[in-house]
């Protein structure tokens, strides 16, 4: 019983303890605070690796007034939760935020809660730093510019070579060329394939769609933010083409990015696969060194080019020093900066002369054949002609619509039947 | 004396041995990769023995992430929730189950029926709950939410009403002792086997909790959940590493599951 | 005769109370008060406003970062009503509610049973028991997606290696309720068995002895002795798994094979409703329908609870 009344005392002396300590030792600042002498604290925002570590450090260097906090989360499903919260809560966010492309349709009707870089950046950043297809995705639906473009993911097209010759199909760098000159011939190939080898052509319905949508004048919605699902002909279009491939036995029905699509490389699934820049590292780490010098990567993708991923940096109206903030994010994207951090993490530039400079151009992948990656992804770059329009909504329907659907047909589902699912799916998400 | 009743035979433990084999098994998969390689996951036919890898992608852990600083808060988040919620769980549980009080039945459905709100638009209001209380960045904004919870108090509530009888309460009301006096020497002993898995499940739940300290501390203060997560950037995942990082984060769990589930047994004498 | 002493009559005098017993009283009195305030404090801080939060923004048509919601009265809950998707999420948890809180709460007894007794290295068993809920998310995903993975999943291996067909685990509405259902009872089992130890602990030992020197077996014994005695336990872990079944999210998330996906599969076939909740708050930034979805599934838990806690009750005293 003595033992008991100690122990209580014990316990709540313990939470008392526990309770000073965290009320103490509980140091991190808040965004933006203005310490003592024009001390100004920043912080920023980012998921997955941007590269940015080393070069935080150099800004603090060349700013001594300046202390930068790194707020880096490591996938970015958690981090734009996190950036949706703070948005809905009015508060918390970081002075510079990064928001990859297929959620900058989530705040490009919010754009009145960022700041218009044009106004409170540095005079001298324009336009023609950026690819212009780029820059013009960064602007929000009333046309302000509220993201500075930071990395992209130029579309190429990997492939086994090893599994396209024992079809007899053509692997060399020329003879692919005419494989995947259009999406017609690139099915048609894929019929080939299959008839030849009864094997898969590709990895998953939804990359093919994704990159074929993309490429359209018009997505899923229009400059004034209304569904063009059943009166656009280049989905449509695109839907039947990949329906029918599926249909065909040309897709190995994997859903990407999950367990089974990785090990479906090591189990050499398909032949062919939907490759931005980023992606090669993917390829190379899952299908391992088992398969190294068998996957190869040519410029001739179909449609042209393409743009899958890359992210901007936005400076929320939150921000206590917004211009400061916006300074820090153009430095951040000039291409001298980008291309350090192309060194450190393979993030790919965005920037036109970044993608010019000789440290670019020479790079190359011993994985897939010493190909010369970074000549070809500035080359694919280039062949964006224009930033497709991404209104509100255009990242879920893509991510909960159409790529579910087809993953629907994929599993047995008519394609008409999944057809009404994507136009029902849509028309909710953009009532 | 604890009769405990019936003496297990070999198909008793044999079904223990399976259930806990099964339980354990994700543990050592865990190790199993954190042992290896991530490209061990993409083999068809997956090896059973762990490899010498271990050491190596632990120490990877420390060097990417800050662990111990992680570790620490995680440490004073958890002990600190653990304390407290069974604490003003055993209280609140005492003052429902055997103290008479005007709107106790009330008050006690009302708490229990909190349990069936879904929380998780609640972080939305949560934050600027403590956005506004200036809690944002600081461990309390993790702790204060949690210092007792209705599942606590409904358990308690729960095991008192059985555990504790009535005569040994009036016993010691008898003998003068105080309302307090007698939930420390009377209740208190009696639920400890009750006191002590709760403090394993508040614990362990505290431990692994991800999204609110995700949304309300900052990065120079994490938990231990927040520092494991940062080793899953990039687009490819090396899993071995970020396994080794959650079975290392899986020791303290252990550790203060086994002191108290070794506390677990009813106390001796129930009589004050 | 025996002399009576006279004494004075008895006079009611109201004896004013001693301190000690009038801080007794006061004590008696105030207590429980103090003793709960420690809940109430907390939740007044914490848990009131994300209930008022919630329950004004679902009146409203509120978009996240929209500055003027319109005010909607209960157009939210009508039109929930009518809303497909959102039956289809309340078939789908219901169904593996069903699926996985039944068998678990039959074994989680059963497991409590075997653990309370006379055991080697108890305190090892307990510990084996609860490890599951431990576990790191990051590792169970993997792990469930190798086992019921369609194409190169282990169980699908080991189906078609004895001749079987293999199980769509993830589009087959049912299979992919099985396989969540599996995936919980997995983690929560052992937790509601340590529970059900605990109150099988507490048991007095006397009664049960009495049942033993009655000649009653040991089956006998637990079913008409042993559980009657923990049903306020039981009516706790019945009521506690119900509100935790019904309210399912980490499991079906994990279970999608598109990571970090809120659909819950391609078709919706296993999306709870918390994970529509989820998705139309955090990916469809439709806060107030969101919180009206909140609101139901509260509502639906209540009733449901409810049934249970009856059941429970009622089942207590058939014996």
């Amino acid at each position: 019983m003595r033992h008991l009344h100690k122990g209580v005392s014990f316990a709540i002396g313990l939470t008392v303890l526990g309770a000073t300590l965290a009320a103490c030792g509980g140091g991190g600042g808040s965004a933006g605070g203005s310490g003592d002498g024009g001390q100004i604290e920043l912080s920023i925002g980012t998921f997955t690796e941007f590269g940015y570590e080393d070069l935080i450090t150099e800004y603090e260097r060349l700013h001594p007034n300046i202390k930068i906090t790194h707020h880096k989360t490591g996938e970015g499903g958690p981090y734009h939760q996190n950036l949706i919260t703070k948005l809905a809560a009015g508060s918390g966010l970081e002075d510079v935020v990064a928001v990859e492309e297929g959620h900058f349709s989530d705040i490009v009707d919010k754009g009145g809660k960022f700041n218009d870089l044009t106004e409170i950046g540095p005079k001298d950043v324009t336009a023609d730093r950026w690819l212009n297809w780029k820059y013009e995705a960064g602007k929000d639906s009333g046309g302000r510019l509220i993201g500075y473009g930071t990395d992209i993911g130029p579309l190429a097209m990997c492939y086994r070579k090893d599994l396209l010759e024992a079809a007899g199909l053509p692997s060399d760098p020329e003879g692919v060329k005419a494989l995947f000159s259009s999406w017609d011939a690139y099915f048609a190939a894929g019929d080939q394939y299959v008839a030849r080898t009864g094997k898969p052509w590709f990895d998953s319905a939804g990359q093919n769609f994704n990159a074929m949508v993309n490429q359209l004048d018009v997505g899923y919605l229009d400059r004034d933010d209304k569904l063009t699902l059943e009166t656009n002909p280049g989905i449509k279009s695109a839907w039947d083409k990949v329906t029918t491939a599926v249909a065909h036995g040309q897709s190995a029905k994997l859903v990407a990015f999950s367990n089974e699509w990785k090990t479906g490389f090591q189990q050499s699934a398909f032949a062919t696969k939907t490759c931005p820049s980023w992606m090669l590292g993917v390829v190379e780490e899952n299908a391992g060194a088992a398969n190294a010098g068998k996957w190869a990567v040519t410029d001739a993708f179909p449609g042209g080019g393409g743009n899958w991923g890359g992210s901007y940096l936005t400076v929320p109206k939150q921000s206590r020093h917004p211009k400061e903030a916006a300074e820090f994010a153009a430095w951040l994207t000039a291409p001298e900066q980008q291309l350090k951090a192309f060194a450190a993490k393979g993030n790919f530039p965005s920037q036109t002369q970044a993608l010019t400079s000789p440290q670019l151009q020479d790079e190359t992948s011993a994985y897939f054949g010493d190909a010369k990656i970074g000549q070809l992804y500035a080359e694919q770059a280039r062949k964006v002609t224009k930033a497709q329009y991404k209104g509100p909504g255009d990242g879920q329907i893509q991510e909960n619509v159409t790529t579910p659907a087809l993953q629907a047909v994929e599993q047995g589902t008519p394609a008409d039947q999944a057809w009404q699912q994507v136009v029902d799916g849509a028309k909710k998400i953009v009532k | 004396m604890n009769t405990r009743i019936g003496r297990p035979n070999f198909f008793v433990y044999a079904a223990l041995t399976v259930f806990v084999l099964v339980s354990l098994f994700p543990f050592y998969w865990s190790f199993l990769v954190a042992s290896r390689d991530t490209s061990m996951l993409s083999e068809h036919i997956p090896p059973l023995l762990p490899g010498g890898n271990f050491f190596r992608n632990a120490a990877r852990v420390f060097d990417a992430v800050e662990f111990w600083k992680a570790l620490g808060n995680s440490v004073i988040v958890s002990g600190t929730v653990t304390l407290t919620t069974v604490l003003f769980s055993a209280l609140a549980g005492f003052a429902f189950a055997k103290l008479r009080f005007r709107g106790s039945n009330p008050l006690f459905v009302f708490i229990v029926v909190t349990l069936a709100v879904p929380t998780q638009l609640g972080v939305i209001p949560l934050f600027i709950a403590m956005a506004d209380l200036g809690w944002a960045g600081h461990l309390q904004a993790v702790i204060v939410p949690n210092l007792v919870t209705a599942f606590g108090v409904f358990w308690m509530r729960q095991y008192i009403v059985d555990a504790v009888p009535y005569e040994l309460i009036e016993a010691a009301r008898v003998d003068g002792c105080s309302v307090f006096r007698t939930f420390v020497s009377v209740v208190l002993p009696a639920i400890r086997p009750a006191a002590a898995i709760l403090a394993m499940f508040t614990f362990m739940m505290s431990w692994n909790d991800f999204l609110w300290p995700l949304i309300v501390l900052n990065p120079d203060n994490p938990t231990i959940q927040l520092a494991l997560e940062r080793l899953q950037s990039g687009y490819y995942v090396d899993y071995s590493l970020v396994l080794a990082g959650t079975t290392l984060a899986t020791i303290p769990i252990l550790i203060v599951s086994s002191c108290s589930a070794a506390r677990s047994w009813p106390a001796s004498c129930k009589a004050p | 005769m025996t002399s009576t002493v006279v004494h004075e009559p008895r006079q009611r005098v109201r004896v004013r109370p001693s301190l000690k017993e009038r801080l007794a009283n006061w004590d008696v009195k105030v207590s429980p008060y103090l003793y709960i305030a420690p809940f109430f404090v907390v939740f007044g801080v914490v848990g009131l406003f994300p209930l008022l939060y919630t329950a004004y923004v679902s009146f409203f048509d509120w978009e996240i970062g929209d500055d003027n919601p319109k005010f909607l009265g209960f157009g939210n809950y009508v039109e929930l009503m009518g809303d497909g998707q959102f039956w289809h999420a309340v078939g789908n948890t219901l169904s593996i509610f069903v699926l996985s809180s039944g068998p678990q709460l039959v074994v989680a007894v059963l497991l409590a049973a075997l653990l309370n007794m006379r055991l080697r290295g108890p305190t090892g068993w307990r510990v084996g028991v609860l490890l599951p809920y431990a576990a790191s998310l990051v590792a169970l995903g993997i792990i469930f997606a190798n086992l019921f993975g369609p194409r190169y999943g282990l169980i699908n291996s080991l189906l078609e290696s004895v001749g079987l067909d293999r199980v769509e685990w993830q589009a087959n509405r049912f299979a992919s309720h099985l396989a969540i259902a599996t995936m919980v009872n997995w983690r929560w089992t052992g937790y509601n068995a340590l529970i059900v130890l605990a109150a099988m602990q507490a048991l007095p030992k006397d009664v049960m002895e009495a049942a033993v020197v009655d000649g009653a077996g040991p089956v006998r014994r637990f079913f008409s002795v042993t559980l009657p005695m923990l049903r306020p336990t039981l009516v706790f872990v019945v009521i506690t798994s119900t509100i935790g079944g019904l309210q399912i999210f980490t499991e079906p998330k994990l279970f999608d094979a598109m990571p970090g996906s809120n659909n819950g599969g391609s078709t919706n076939q296993f999306q709870t409703v918390t994970l529509y909740l989820y998705q139309q708050g955090f990916e469809g930034f439709d806060l107030g329908y969101a919180s009206a979805i909140a609101w139901v599934l509260f509502l639906l838990i209540v009733v449901i609870a409810l049934g249970n806690f009856l059941l429970t009750r009622r089942m207590g005293r058939i014996r």
